[in-house]
């Protein structure tokens, strides 16, 4: 009987067996759940669709885009001076005043001025730490 | 271990503990985000340094929970969902100082009885699991992931987290230092550039614990500050310590469920508080006054998890296995520092495991001395807009994920890519805990399974081997039997 549970590693393909076994774990676990969640799968239709009219779109989606935008320009900004962290310092100045203001509820002067001292005031700081004292290089 | 005690050293426990109490305070921000914001820091500060700043906040973060909770009705950390149960009633009767300082000391106990229980129970697994081979190894593992996802509010769904994050894991080059061939896999066409050694540990944990909360947080509008006037501090009736007369046996029992809790791998603080709470109701002579005010209620809830700090750092030390989300994160200092966590740790490491031990007393006692003295100070935090705090957090999130592997901008995109998988998680009723464990364990897993197999050449290797994996194999039985039942007794059925 032992010949049924010898297993032998062929070392040029052993990066395959464990992710291959996890693979059909996870197909057997999903098959599973597909079945006991049937219902609950057919009316995923409607569930976001509910998910979507609850949400605060302006907020949730705006707060997407500007992580995107964020994300996008650093590289590109920092490249016009290079090593010295410009991209994320001046990507983060508007960063972090306009997703203030999108999270913001009443846009009065008095909760405005808060926010753009924040913005002008914790990226040059946050820039300033992990360049100098901590000698690391941000984008 | 005298030398590494220094006044930077005191100072960031101290400096780490408020930050941890102020990320607390304010809902939808948690210790584990506070602990992922602030790894970046830690880069420079050697590990002893990093290891002071991260264990203040993490003290600091679970006990902050209880300020809003008691105030405000509304947990401030997810396990301090009982706390508020019968601290804001409490509060609302005028009885909110008194409240709060009950909180207040049942952390403080329920931490040392946790810190006592770590500094007892942790060489000792250490030194048993040295013994351990690749078999066992393999099984330990699996026994955390079973334990997980029987733990989990919907099994199926535990389990099958709990592998997606090890085949996520699994994503890159099978490493030639853990004795891999080196060749690639599960690499989408194109992106061999990027993903050649798969996606970093810390930007998904900063991505699925920082990034997913502001998210879910914008889902739902960033909901407002809150007012000094709806904060009840003061109050007629004050604190006296008479109120524990009576209590020790619940205080005992809360801290010690606590702890266990936290050595069960990935099970998090509100399951803690939870089995704490429910267990001082059952005992109690007066089931009838829970949820009305009653004093034992927030010392169970907040010995409960606060009991878990230390017992989640049980198995992260002496296995190698996180013992809930923040621990999780942990792993990403040492890793920083070129250490690997497991049953060499302690020994190898007697200084670090000694520096580790008194950082959580200090935490500890800073975190009683502060909120003790200046409570009413650290319930002013729970005004702080969150549309000031949300944008930094943000870019330290981005910080952190660059920083990590010295300037990759693809951790940034991982960092997003997790935000939104966090998100999404949530919304399809994924478990993020298990998902991370696996995550975490995943390469372990493999290389143990792998070289089993390789060494000994039969299957049956890991249910013969010793007797060790035989009671593994009871064990990850037991579990999930008793989930199943459990799930049975109490009606649990998959969420409609």
């Amino acid at each position: 009987m032992g010949f049924l549970t010898d297993v032998t590693i062929d070392f040029e393909r052993s990066h395959l067996i464990f992710p291959t076994i996890i693979a059909c774990v996870l197909a057997v676990l999903g098959l599973a759940i597909l079945v006991r969640d049937r219902h609950r799968i057919a009316g995923a239709g409607a569930y976001w669709s509910g998910v979507l009219g609850r949400m605060d779109k302006m907020r949730f989606f705006g707060t997407l885009v500007l992580t995107l935008l964020y994300f996008s320009l650093m590289v590109p900004v920092g490249m016009i001076w290079p090593n010295t962290g410009m991209g994320f310092l001046l990507c983060s100045i508007p960063f972090v005043f306009l997703s203030g203001l999108l999270f913001m509820h009443d846009r009065t002067v008095r909760n405005i001025v808060p926010v753009a001292i924040v913005s002008l005031v914790a990226p040059p700081f946050v820039w300033w730490l992990f360049t100098y004292p901590f000698f690391l290089t941000l984008p | 271990m005298l030398e590494l005690i220094t006044p930077l050293f005191l100072t960031l426990i101290v400096g780490g503990t408020i930050v941890g109490i102020i990320f607390g305070s304010i809902p939808g921000m948690t210790a584990t985000m506070a602990v992922a914001v602030c790894l970046p820091i830690t880069y420079s500060l050697g590990l002893e340094n990093g290891l002071a700043l991260l264990l203040g906040l993490y003290v600091g973060g679970i006990s902050g929970g209880l300020v809003p909770a008691i105030l405000l009705g509304i947990p401030g950390t997810p396990s301090s969902i009982t706390t508020t149960l019968d601290g804001y009633p409490m509060a609302q009767r005028g009885e909110g100082e008194k409240a709060l300082r009950i909180g207040i000391v049942s952390s403080f106990v329920g931490g040392l009885i946790s810190l006592l229980v770590l500094w007892l129970f942790a060489p000792t697994l250490a030194d048993f699991a040295i013994k351990f081979s690749y078999v066992e190894k393999f099984l330990i593992i699996f026994f955390a992931l079973t334990v997980m996802a029987a733990l989990s509010s919907d099994l199926l769904m535990g389990i099958f987290s709990g592998f997606l994050g090890i085949f996520v894991a699994l994503i890159g080059t099978y490493d030639i230092s853990n004795g891999g061939n080196g060749k690639m896999r599960l690499i989408p066409p194109g992106t061999e550039y990027w993903m050649e050694d798969g996606f970093s540990l810390l930007p998904v944990l900063i991505g699925l614990f920082g990034l997913a909360a502001i998210f879910d947080q914008a889902e739902i509008g960033v909901p407002r500050g809150h007012s000094r006037d709806e904060l009840r501090v003061k109050g007629t009736s004050t604190f006296s310590l008479s109120v524990f007369r009576g209590q020790i046996v619940n205080l005992v029992r809360s801290s010690g469920i606590g702890t266990f809790v936290g050595i069960l791998p990935g099970v998090g603080g509100s399951a803690a508080s939870i089995l704490a709470y429910s267990n001082a109701k059952t005992f109690s002579k007066h089931p009838e006054r829970f949820g009305k005010g009653e004093p034992a209620g927030i010392i169970a809830s907040e010995s409960g998890n606060n009991g878990l700090t230390g017992g989640a750092l049980v198995p992260l030390l002496s296995l190698g296995i996180p013992g809930d989300s923040t621990t999780a994160l942990l792993i990403g200092a040492f890793t920083l520092q070129g250490i690997q966590v497991g049953p060499l740790f302690i020994g190898n490491n007697p200084d670090t495991w000694n520096a580790m031990i008194f950082a959580m007393l200090i935490a500890n006692i800073a975190m009683f001395v502060l909120m003790y003295v200046a409570i009413r100070y650290f319930a002013l935090v729970v005004t702080i807009p969150k549309h000031i705090l949300f944008p930094v957090i943000l870019m330290m999130c981005v910080i952190g994920a660059y920083t990590i592997n010295y300037g990759i901008m693809f951790d940034v995109w991982t960092l997003l890519i997790f935000g939104i998988a966090g998100w999404l998680f949530i919304k399809l009723r994924l478990e993020v805990a298990p998902f991370i464990i696996g995550f975490i364990l995943g390469p372990s897993a493999e290389v143990y399974f792998v070289k089993s197999l390789e060494s000994f050449g039969d299957v049956t290797i890991f249910f013969t081997k010793s007797w060790i994996a035989a009671l593994l194999w009871v064990l990850i039985a037991g579990s999930l039997a008793g989930s199943l039942i459990l799930s049975r007794r109490t009606g649990r059925t998959a969420p409609e």
